[in-house]
């Protein structure tokens, strides 16, 4: 008795621990993979770097390359370039997005719930959406008192849409013995949205934010190169109008840099709270 | 003859079923029409409304050209003027160039990607981290490198929408079932034909969902991508409206770049139906 239950649980620790080693051997090829992708990016990068600062009609834009770019970076960050651009473009971003999702969420859900105003609503949702962000420039410039409010206006009507639309898809998926059980067992509205429907949507819900970070990230960048004197950019324009190339490109990569953390974290949070495959 | 009576009741049911069939498609479409209308004109309303009352404050009253009516009345004048027309060709040609680079450079290497582990793997981190490079911080460099302003905002949108086509198209082969290309292998196949009975069918609705995304990126990007250097286009358009005070003009333009957005998004939504195979 005592032996097969000692034996199951080295079964188990067995178990255990095979599917711990694979997990790190998993994760070991995964950032061998990472590293080797971004050094084959970066080799290529620095023969084509190379290939400019030898043509002689082409030299002056050896700061292209990857070591010039690379070396742009200390003095960026002394002149505290970088820091401010990130802390400028991030406020704006968390602000765009944040309108985003207090009015996306709320739109999303009623999309999902009430057929009247699905129907209703989706063609001039359609058409408010398909209005390219930027063309609301000339409109929130003189609607809002300064640029700083007319980007993040900018920034949340272009993110808005895939928020709300996530959010009415992932509502619709939802089964809907779980509003009559919940109804049955007395739960009153508040409990419904609490306790059903922001658990079972929050995984489309991060979805949704997730696309509208993408879309967010490319409007901030256009709507920073008018008017504001801080910001990616800002910082892009200005090292364009300097003709410091090695800036430029190093602004570039940091804005590639930042967007691939931002998204990665987003596609965390889309995996911490999925309930769709997990049930293994 | 019972057999025969059987028969005529089940084509005169199926006859009744097919009506009734065609009478509820029928009323669902006049539905639909109904519901797309009615939401325009709620939307029509609120706007004219918010003007309305924006410009009963004094201090508001030249936000009066803001409103629907002059809008529409600026439709008008800029299509007979030639505006509107002109900016959509130069635009569509635009956009139409860079997506069909996209496609013709996202589909094959989505291909690799979706068929070549080693190649997804060493992939994922430069495409990521060259995906989510703003593309609009591509100008300064494109404006370089390319000698007319026409080409660098060509390249500005088959970089922003490549990576949709791409993706798609990689998630859409890695759905296909394995057995398939076994199949056709025994049946003798050629690589040929792997690609044009098996592949290409089966992820033209996952490459045409990705297109669809990439009209989305590639309209977010054509405007801002014109607002600088070229003289025409809805980007330049809008500016000029702007930088003319003419607001009228200006709605006009939005309410044209939402209207053909809203067409060209409902044109990919209907291709993507025709090529579902999935549901």
């Amino acid at each position: 008795m005592s032996n097969g239950a000692s034996g199951g649980t080295a079964v188990a620790a067995g178990a255990g621990q095979s599917r711990t080693s694979r997990a790190a051997e998993q994760t070991a090829r995964g950032a061998l993979n990472f590293s080797l992708g971004i050094v084959i990016l970066f080799a290529l990068w620095w023969l084509g770097g190379n290939f400019i600062a030898s043509n002689p009609q082409t030299a002056s834009f050896a700061g292209f390359g990857l070591i010039p770019t690379l070396q742009a970076f200390p003095e960026l960050w002394h002149l505290g370039k970088l820091q401010h651009a990130a802390a400028a473009s991030g406020l704006r971003l968390g602000a765009g997005l944040s309108i985003a999702i207090a009015v996306g969420v709320p739109l999303g859900i009623l999309v999902g719930r009430s057929k009247r105003f699905r129907d209703l609503s989706n063609s001039p949702f359609q058409l408010v959406r398909m209005i390219s962000p930027l063309s609301w420039m000339p409109l929130a410039v003189l609607v809002f008192a300064t640029w700083d409010g007319s980007i993040v206006f900018l920034i949340a009507i272009a993110s808005v849409w895939p928020v709300i639309f996530s959010t009415a898809a992932g509502l619709a998926k939802v089964d809907p013995a779980w509003f009559k059980v919940a109804r049955n067992l007395g739960a009153n509205p508040v409990q419904m949205l609490t306790q059903i429907i922001m658990p079972a949507i929050s995984f489309d819900i991060f979805t949704g934010i997730r696309l509208a970070l993408g879309v967010a990230w490319v409007v901030l960048v256009p709507a920073e190169l008018l008017g504001v004197t801080s910001g990616l950019g800002y910082a892009i324009k200005d090292a364009r109008e300097t003709l410091a190339y090695d800036q430029l490109t190093a602004m570039v990569l940091t804005i590639g840099v930042i967007g691939y953390a931002l998204d990665t974290i987003c596609a965390l949070l889309i995996k911490r709270f999925s309930w769709h495959r997990g049930d293994a | 003859m019972s057999a025969n009576t059987t028969t005529v009741a089940g084509s005169a049911a199926t006859a009744g079923r097919t009506q009734s069939r065609s009478s509820v498609a029928f009323n669902s479409m006049a539905n639909s029409v109904g519901n797309f209308c009615g939401g325009l004109a709620i939307l029509f309303a609120l706007w004219w409304l918010a003007i309305y009352v924006a410009s009963l404050n004094p201090a508001l009253s030249q936000f009066a050209s803001f409103g629907p009516v002059p809008a529409f009345k600026a439709i008008g004048h800029m299509w007979h003027s030639g505006l509107i027309p002109k900016a959509l060709g130069t635009s569509g040609y635009r956009l139409g160039a860079g997506l069909l680079i996209a496609i013709a450079i996202g589909v094959p290497i989505g291909i690799l990607i979706g068929r070549s582990r080693r190649f997804r793997e060493l992939s994922n981190s430069p495409f990521q981290l060259m995906r989510m490079i703003s593309p609009l911080s591509w100008e300064p460099i494109a404006v370089i490198v390319f000698a007319g302003w026409d080409q660098a905002i060509i390249f500005l949108i088959a970089i922003a929408s490549v990576w949709p086509v791409m993706f798609s198209t990689a998630a859409g082969l890695a759905k296909v079932d394995p057995a398939w290309f076994k199949v056709a292998r025994n049946l003798g196949a050629k690589p040929w034909h792997v690609v044009t009975e098996i592949i290409v069918p089966a992820i033209a609705f996952d490459v045409l969902t990705g297109i669809r995304l990439a009209l989305g990126v590639a309209w977010i990007v054509l405007v801002p991508a014109e607002f600088l250097g070229v003289t025409s286009g809805f980007g330049y358009t809008i500016e000029d409206a702007r930088e003319s005070l003419e607001y009228e003009n200006l709605m006009a333009m939005l309410l044209v770049i939402g209207a053909v957005g809203y067409v060209l998004d409902t044109a990919c939504l209907a291709l993507i139906k025709r090529y579902s195979w999935h549901r």
